[in-house]
């Protein structure tokens, strides 16, 4: 079955830029407690500044709570002709580059990474991947994250 | 400390035995600035988007999931977490995660150990699954 997806595909290329974001230390025992964290570095200012860190540490996955504060646009979705819209949360990938502590500003980028579509048992569905690459105060790229949401045709 | 030399092709890690709890989520809601009561924290709203009670949000899972992995390789080890989320977790229900070391070797000067690693429930459910590399230095 031939499978007819439309979509914005000029999106390709652009960069969505939002930030800075401050990162703070209630911010990360807030998301340390929900994720029932133990580690004292993600926990205790005092103690990842006793292990040579600058200020508490965020643990590896803390850009995925960034990542909804950047806004991405509507990719015009069409399938077979017809308009898809609503979705839900597919997956999540993180690849963690440098650590992230207490008083960094985060910005992030994000562009369009791949569209496409997978048939299953139930039907057609249209995977949408974005990918936001954050960065520090300095530069540096501290993590990489992908979203990927699905619509069904 | 754990070593590369330390970790083989099948071991086990965990399992981890957790459950999130109605003021982890709601904590946890508040520092991603998601507006509550969503369908996150509230049984109403959950059962409007079709769901038997209130879920937890998938990047929290996702925490969970990083954090079995940190706990057995250490704070910096974790490079790579890439997570499907299968089914809604329910709040207060036993969580279990575990991974299996899928494979070792050495790639640009690095260690690198690959598991699958996996969120399930108490009834078999498999609630979210996925893959993580993690980096490790070589015993001294």
């Amino acid at each position: 079955m031939a499978t007819e997806l439309e979509y914005d595909r000029s999106l390709y290329g652009i960069e969505h830029d939002a930030g800075p974001f401050e990162v703070t230390e209630s911010q990360i025992q807030a998301f340390s407690r929900g994720i029932a964290e133990t580690n004292p570095i993600y926990t205790d200012a005092a103690a990842a500044k006793s292990q040579g860190f600058q200020d508490i540490v965020a643990p590896p996955t803390f850009c995925t709570i960034m990542v909804h504060r950047v806004s991405l646009p509507d990719i015009g979705l069409k399938f077979g002709g017809k308009p898809v819209t609503g979705g839900m949360h597919a997956g999540q990938r993180v690849q963690a580059r440098a650590p992230i502590t207490a008083g960094d500003h985060l910005t992030a980028s994000s562009h369009l990474k791949e569209v496409y579509p997978k048939t299953g048992r139930t039907g057609t569905m249209v995977f949408i991947v974005w990918e936001t690459t954050f960065r520090n105060q300095d530069g540096t790229v501290v993590a990489d994250v992908q979203e990927s949401f699905i619509r069904r045709g | 400390m754990l070593y590369f030399e330390d970790v083989e092709l099948g071991d086990e890690i965990g399992p981890l035995e957790t459950e999130a709890t109605d003021d982890g989520v709601l904590a946890f809601c508040q520092v991603w600035n998601n507006r509550t009561p969503n369908r996150f924290t509230d049984q109403a709203i959950a059962e409007e988007a079709n769901l038997p009670g209130p879920i937890v949000p998938g990047i929290m899972s996702m925490g969970m999931m990083a954090r079995l992995l940190t706990d057995w390789a250490g704070a910096e080890a974790l490079k790579d977490l890439d997570v499907v989320f299968r089914q809604p977790v329910p709040h207060h229900k036993p969580i279990t995660i575990a991974a299996t070391v899928t494979d070792t070797r050495q790639e640009d000067g690095e260690n690198v150990v690959e598991c699958d690693i996996l969120m399930t429930g108490a009834e078999g459910e498999r609630y979210v699954g996925g893959k993580a590399i993690i980096a490790l230095p070589s015993k001294p």
